[in-house]
Order: structure tokens, then C-alpha cells, then sequence
């Protein structure tokens, strides 16, 4: 009796207080939305998942304004979770942001099939011919023969590798992955774990980089639909990963410690990790020559192309944007070296266009490499694959890492979820 | 029936017409039926429905109730939901009511109980961060392990079930059991002497005390101690979500990570409400079946 009246009023006051904010947070809005109306300069809010990173888009944001006269107002989540929910239920609504960060693969072509990204067909092949952007990257911000966004980044996979260790040892950087297994082998034989690896989230690393170097057709065959995770070939990786494991080759995938650390420290003398590493590296005050990168030689030695993987994340506008010709020309104008320097220098990354100067030699070697004739570059697994397979995908590889003779019936787990999923999502 | 014991006891209050009130209650009303009402009727209505957050949800009737009794997730997932509300039951109130009981009383109690209460203060994340750190193999509790001699210092603690799940139900326990005390400690503070000077008198020793006189007087603050315990380990996510996130496979998934992961990692919406629906019925259930009893033994004794 006493509890439930207790519960009444606080609910009231609850609803009393949240009652009255409401009206002012309406008015708030019209003033602000008069506000930028009446303003001179063009001011676009840029939603993105990498909160962390807003002061960097401000810096762009204020560059743009004095290029083009576009000035940005970032606009950072950093649970990745929320804002795709968030930018998801923004479609139905008639409140777009300007632009936004997103993601290749499946979950472009869902947007797009949808009707809900405005075409960058122009930019693109301006950026081409212009020598901004390239046709390896194009394939995967083209759906159904059009292009859509531009990238914000691109990143390519490398092992990074612990300099004083192969020095300690004198094990220079493979060429081949037959010399990969021996530099392993050395270490291991050391008391040194040789890779890197981990049950959290990146449970792919491995397993799309033994599968991409063995068969990367195969690989493209799985994300789009057109392959089994029960095929030969996925089953034949699945055991040479166990083999691996068996031999003692990773790091415990438990281990919480961050991977910039453990490299950092030399427990552990290799990771494969995107260009974008070397930051996480800069953020535990790596001396840069205390570590390297090299190029994963493919295990496949008759591939024609060197296959990398690389992840790229895109920004876009919607259709319907709220501005669309200073959201265009904001893209466009991102496609261009000045940003993207700037861009790849706080990132310590690759920059998406080719023009862009690299922040470091290193860098700079494997931006040439990749974006050269002997490689042919495969979308990364995180962004290739479905949600829905995704999710089961990163659990059971995750479970096969703790318990590796799980291998045959947690690639049935997830070929049961490839199969769900791809009975109701044509195969493209 | 709920209505009826619920009903005022005290003389009729004057209520002035329901019209008159109606203004004043209408805002409050409104809140309540928006923010809480209409998202959980959206939700039991997306349940019935496949959808993946772009577009319109598809009917898809049944199917996703059907589901849940099919899916492999969904076994670990209650399997450990249980787990979870039995250990995050017995063991934080068991320790709380210890801890209460042995320093109630006694000189500079509360600093002895001021160490226990520290991490209540803590954010659920933050604790699963830090016993992340300490679980991990070669972390600190391995090293302590080492340091003592025992083996298992490179134990995955959280690699493998049921390890997993029992020590996050500790890592949890760690920060719930000095609220349980401070609640309990409130209680003791409602003993009355007399009455257990009376059991002294009569020759009771302390034990005998503790379990006929005590215990029966703290019985209002057990029913809410154990009661709050049950409806937060039903839904318990934050511990889980940040140390394994369900994982590795779905081995320490817990109905409110499986929820989240396929709502928002697997954008299967249709599914996930399903789940949340499944959680809420069993949560209310746990409760109002709990709080009954409860309340009609203590009616009856009474």
C-alpha cells in the first residue's frame, strides 16, 4: 500500500519534470533550425560511429569552410551498435543527416536496395579520371552498376611485426608462406608466441586471411552467397587453422591485454592488423622503429594477384539529404589530396586517394604496393558478410579458437544461418 | 484480487470528481503511456514480425516464438540465465547478510563494511573491465595462483563454460554484496532489543539466537534483498556483455546479451523482440510469483 503510493508520486514528479522539458526542447530546436537557415556559411552535421575521432572531423570541418565554404559539425557515437540502429530508423524519418559514415558489403547494398543513399556516380568518375580515386576500390561502392558515397578511409591488412624480436632471433620479414611457417616455427621454438589472435570480435582475422591466401575466389563466392561454409575448401582451412593452434602458434584468444601492447612488449612477435594499427601503435608511444610491417604472403602460390584484404569505410549522403548540393559537394571535395592527407596523417593510416601523402615511409610502401598491378584487393570479412551471418559467424569462430575439434559443427551453425539468410536475400 | 488487498484500509480519502482530476493527471498519464507503454506493445508487435530496421517489418505470425525453441543460442541462454539467478541469489545475499550480521554491533563496524560497499559505487562496465583484466590468462588472479603455488595460473577463466559464467556471477557478487549488507544492517537496526535480550534471558546462544529471533525479524528485508536479486540477475547484461560478450559461441550468453546481439549485432529486430518478450513474461512471472508467496507466508505467521 505504502510502496505502490511512493511509486505513484515519484512517477508523477518523473513525468511532471520530463512533461515540462519537453516544450523547451521544441522551442530549442526551431531556434536552431531558423538559426542555420539564416546563416552565410553552409553548415553540415556529419553523423559518424567514430566519436573518438570528432576533433579530427572538426579540423577537416574547418578546412572544407575555407576550401569550399562548407563548415561541418560533427556529430560522434562511439557504440557502433546504436548508431547503425540510429542512422537505420533516420530513412523513415524526414530528419537525414547531411552525411554520414557507413559501411561496405552487405550493409551498403541493404541501404542502397532500399532507396535510401543518393547516387556519387559523378564524383567517382571525376575521381578516376582525375587520378583521386581508384577502380580496385570502386567494385565496392558499386551497386547494381552505380557508385554510392566515397571513402572516408582505406586501410589494407598487413602483419605487423616486433623488430627487436626478429632481430634478437635474426629472422628477416617472409617473402613466402612456406617462410612465414619457419619464422614461426623459430620463434615458437624460442618460448616467443609467434601471432596473434583473439576470441573478441576479430575472431575473423585468421580465418578470412588463411581463406583469402588459399582461394580468394572462394572467399567472394562465400560473402555474396554463391558459396557453402560447408565447401572443400572453407573445411580445408578450418583445419589448418587447427593445426596452427595445435602447434601453439597464437596468443591465448582469452587474453584481454591490448593487442598494440602485447606487440609492444614482444609477447607476441606478430599481429595482422589493418594500416590503421600504427596509431593504436603511436597510442602506447611505440618508438616506430621498434616495429615494421610486412605484406601476408599468400599460402596459395599459384594465385596470380597478391589478394590483400582492406577495409574501407564509406561516407555518404542520403537521399533526401537536407542539403544535398553542399553534402555533394562536401564528398566531393573529401575525394580530393589536400583532406585526405590531412586525414591519413592524424590517423597514421593510407589515405584513400592516391595523391594523398603518406605520414610515413612505411605506410607509404604498402599504400604503393597495394594500389599496384601485382595485387588484387578482397573487402574485409567484418564488412563482406550479412549481419545476421556476421553475428553467428564471430560467435562460433570465436568458440572453434577455444575448442578447435568444434570445427565441422560450427561451420554448420553458420552455414544453417548462411542458408536462412540467403533463402530470403537474393544471391548477388 | 491484487486490487483488493492493495485497497486503501483508512477511511474513504475525498476525491474530488474525476473530471476535476483528470487535467492533473493527464500529463503524467501520457508520459507514461508514450515512453512506456507504446514501445512495449511496439515491441510485442515486432515479435510477430520479420524485419532487419530498414524499411516495413513482414508479418511473419508465429515464427519467431517458434524459433526460440529451436535455437541452440537459446539453450546456453536460459541455461546460464538460470545459473546467473541462482548464484547471483544465494551468494551475494548469503555474504551480505554474514557480513552484516558479524559486524552489526560491533566497534567501528562500518569501516569494516565500508571496503565491501566501495564497488557498489562502481558502474557495471567498469567492474567487468577490471575482473576482465584480473581473469585473463597470466592475469592477476593467475598470478596469485602462481605466487601461492596452486596450479591453473594460466587459466582462461572465462574461456570456457561453466568457469565463465561462475566467475562472472563472483564478479557480480563482488559488487552486490555490500549493498545487500547496508540493507540488511538497516534491518537489524529494526530488531528490537528487548526481544533479544528477552532470547538471552531464556538461555539462547548465538547461534540460536541468530536463527530463532534474528532471522525471522530481518524476514521483511529478505524479501526485498532477494527480491531485487531475482529481477537483476534475470536481466543481467552489462557484467556479461562487456567480459565475453556472450561468447566464446554463445557458451555464457544470458537471455539479455542474446536479446541485444540479435536486435542490434544481427539486426533480426523481429527476433530479438521476441526474446524480450519471452524476459519480460519470465521476469514478471519470477517476481509476482515470489512476492506472493512471500507475502501470503508472512500474512499467514502474522
Amino acid at each position: 500500500m505504502t510502496r505502490s503510493n511512493v511509486t505513484h508520486t515519484t512517477r508523477q514528479k518523473l513525468a511532471a519534470v520530463a512533461l515540462s522539458l519537453v516544450p523547451g526542447a521544441i522551442g530549442l530546436n526551431a531556434v536552431a533550425t531558423n538559426t542555420a537557415q539564416a546563416a552565410p556559411a553552409t553548415t553540415i552535421k556529419l553523423y559518424n560511429d567514430k566519436g573518438a575521432w570528432d576533433k579530427y572531423f572538426a579540423a577537416v570541418g574547418n578546412l572544407a569552410k575555407k576550401d569550399i565554404g562548407v563548415a561541418v559539425q560533427p556529430v560522434g557515437y562511439t557504440n557502433e551498435d546504436t548508431y547503425d540502429a540510429l542512422i537505420d530508423a533516420s530513412f523513415r524519418t524526414h530528419i537525414k543527416p547531411n552525411v554520414f559514415t557507413w559501411h561496405t558489403g552487405a550493409q551498403l547494398q541493404e541501404v542502397v536496395k532500399q532507396g535510401d543513399l543518393a547516387s556519387t556516380s559523378s564524383i567517382w568518375k571525376q575521381g578516376i579520371a582525375d587520378g583521386d580515386l581508384t577502380t580496385g576500390v570502386e567494385k565496392y561502392y558499386t551497386v547494381d552498376g552505380r557508385q554510392y558515397c566515397v571513402p572516408l578511409y582505406v586501410s589494407y591488412y598487413v602483419m605487423y611485426y616486433n623488430k627487436d624480436i626478429f632481430a634478437k632471433y635474426h629472422l628477416a620479414p617472409p617473402s613466402t608462406w612456406a617462410e612465414l611457417l619457419q619464422v614461426a616455427k623459430t620463434l615458437k621454438q624460442h618460448g616467443v608466441t609467434p601471432f596473434y589472435a583473439t576470441d573478441v570480435l576479430f575472431s575473423f582475422l585468421w580465418f578470412e586471411q588463411l581463406l583469402v591466401g588459399s582461394n580468394p575466389t572462394l572467399y567472394n563466392n562465400l560473402e555474396s552467397g554463391k558459396a557453402s561454409y560447408l565447401s572443400p575448401g572453407v573445411v580445408a582451412v578450418m583445419k589448418e587453422w587447427r593445426t596452427l593452434i595445435d602447434d601453439g602458434y597464437f596468443t591465448n584468444p582469452a587474453i584481454t591485454t591490448a593487442p598494440q601492447v602485447l606487440l609492444k612488449t614482444g609477447a607476441v612477435a606478430m599481429e595482422p592488423w589493418g594500416t590503421w594499427f600504427t596509431g593504436n601503435m603511436k597510442l602506447v608511444d611505440a618508438p616506430p622503429s621498434s616495429y615494421g610491417m610486412f605484406v601476408i604472403p599468400p599460402e596459395n602460390t599459384h594465385l596470380a594477384k597478391v589478394p590483400m584484404i582492406f577495409e574501407t569505410g564509406p561516407i555518404c549522403v542520403p537521399t533526401g539529404a537536407p542539403d544535398m548540393s553542399a553534402d555533394m559537394k562536401f564528398l566531393k571535395w573529401w575525394t580530393t589530396p589536400a583532406p585526405e592527407s590531412y586525414w591519413a596523417s592524424v590517423t597514421s593510416d593510407t589515405g584513400a586517394d592516391p595523391k594523398a601523402a603518406a605520414p610515413s615511409a612505411s605506410i607509404a610502401a604498402i599504400d604503393k604496393y597495394a594500389s599496384g598491378p601485382k595485387v588484387q584487393v578482397v573487402n574485409r570479412y567484418y564488412e563482406a558478410t550479412p549481419a545476421p551471418i556476421l553475428n553467428t559467424a564471430l560467435s562460433e569462430l570465436g568458440a572453434f579458437m577455444v575448442n578447435p575439434n568444434s570445427y565441422m559443427s560450427d561451420l554448420k551453425t553458420i552455414q544453417a544461418t548462411a542458408a536462412q539468410y540467403w533463402s530470403s536475400h537474393s544471391a548477388s | 484480487m491484487a486490487r483488493v488487498r492493495l485497497a486503501p484500509r483508512s477511511p474513504k480519502p475525498q476525491v474530488a470528481k474525476p473530471l476535476a482530476t483528470a487535467p492533473f493527471i493527464a500529463p503524467a498519464v501520457l508520459v507514461v503511456v508514450a515512453l512506456m507503454y507504446l514501445p512495449f506493445l511496439y515491441s510485442v508487435y515486432i515479435s510477430f514480425t520479420s524485419y532487419n530496421g530498414l524499411g516495413a517489418p513482414r508479418w511473419d505470425g508465429i515464427a519467431n516464438y517458434v524459433q526460440l525453441f529451436h535455437d541452440p543460442e537459446m539453450a546456453d541462454a536460459i541455461r546460464n540465465t538460470a545459473v546467473w539467478v541462482a548464484g547471483g541469489v544465494v551468494v551475494p545475499v548469503v555474504l551480505g547478510l554474514g557480513l552484516a550480521v558479524l559486524t552489526y554491533g560491533m566497534r567501528h563496524g562500518p569501516w569494516y563494511r565500508l571496503p565491501f560497499l566501495l564497488p557498489y559505487a562502481m558502474s557495471g562496465a567498469g567492474i567487468a573491465v577490471i575482473w576482465g583484466f584480473i581473469l585473463q590468462p597470466g592475469g592477476a588472479f593467475g598470478d596469485i595462483l602462481k605466487l601461492l603455488g596452486i596450479p591453473g595460473s594460466s587459466t582462461a577463466w572465462l574461456s570456457y563454460w561453466p568457469d565463465s559464467t561462475l566467475a562472472m556471477v563472483v564478479a557480480s557478487a563482488w559488487q552486490a554484496t555490500g549493498v545487500n549488507c547496508l540493507l540488511f544492517v538497516v534491518g537489524l537496526q529494526a530488531v528490537p532489543v528487548a526481544v533479544l535480550e528477552a532470547a538471552e534471558i531464556d538461555g539462547a546462544k548465538a547461534f540460536t539466537k541468530f536463527v530463532r529471533v534474528t532471522l525471522p525479524l530481518l524476514r521483511p528485508m529478505t524479501i526485498v534483498v532477494v527480491g531485487l536479486a531475482i529481477v537483476g540477475t534475470l536481466k543481467t547484461f552489462d557484467i556479461v556483455w562487456v567480459m565475453t560478450q556472450g561468447g566464446p559461441g554463445y557458451t555464457s550468453t544470458t537471455l539479455a546479451t542474446a536479446m541485444y546481439s540479435q536486435t542490434f549485432v544481427a539486426n533480426s529486430y523481429g527476433y530479438g523482440a521476441a526474446i524480450a518478450v519471452l524476459l519480460t513474461v519470465v521476469t514478471g512471472l519470477a517476481s509476482a510469483t515470489y512476492l506472493k508467496q512471500q507475502v501470503q507466508v508472512g500474512a499467514a505467521k502474522r
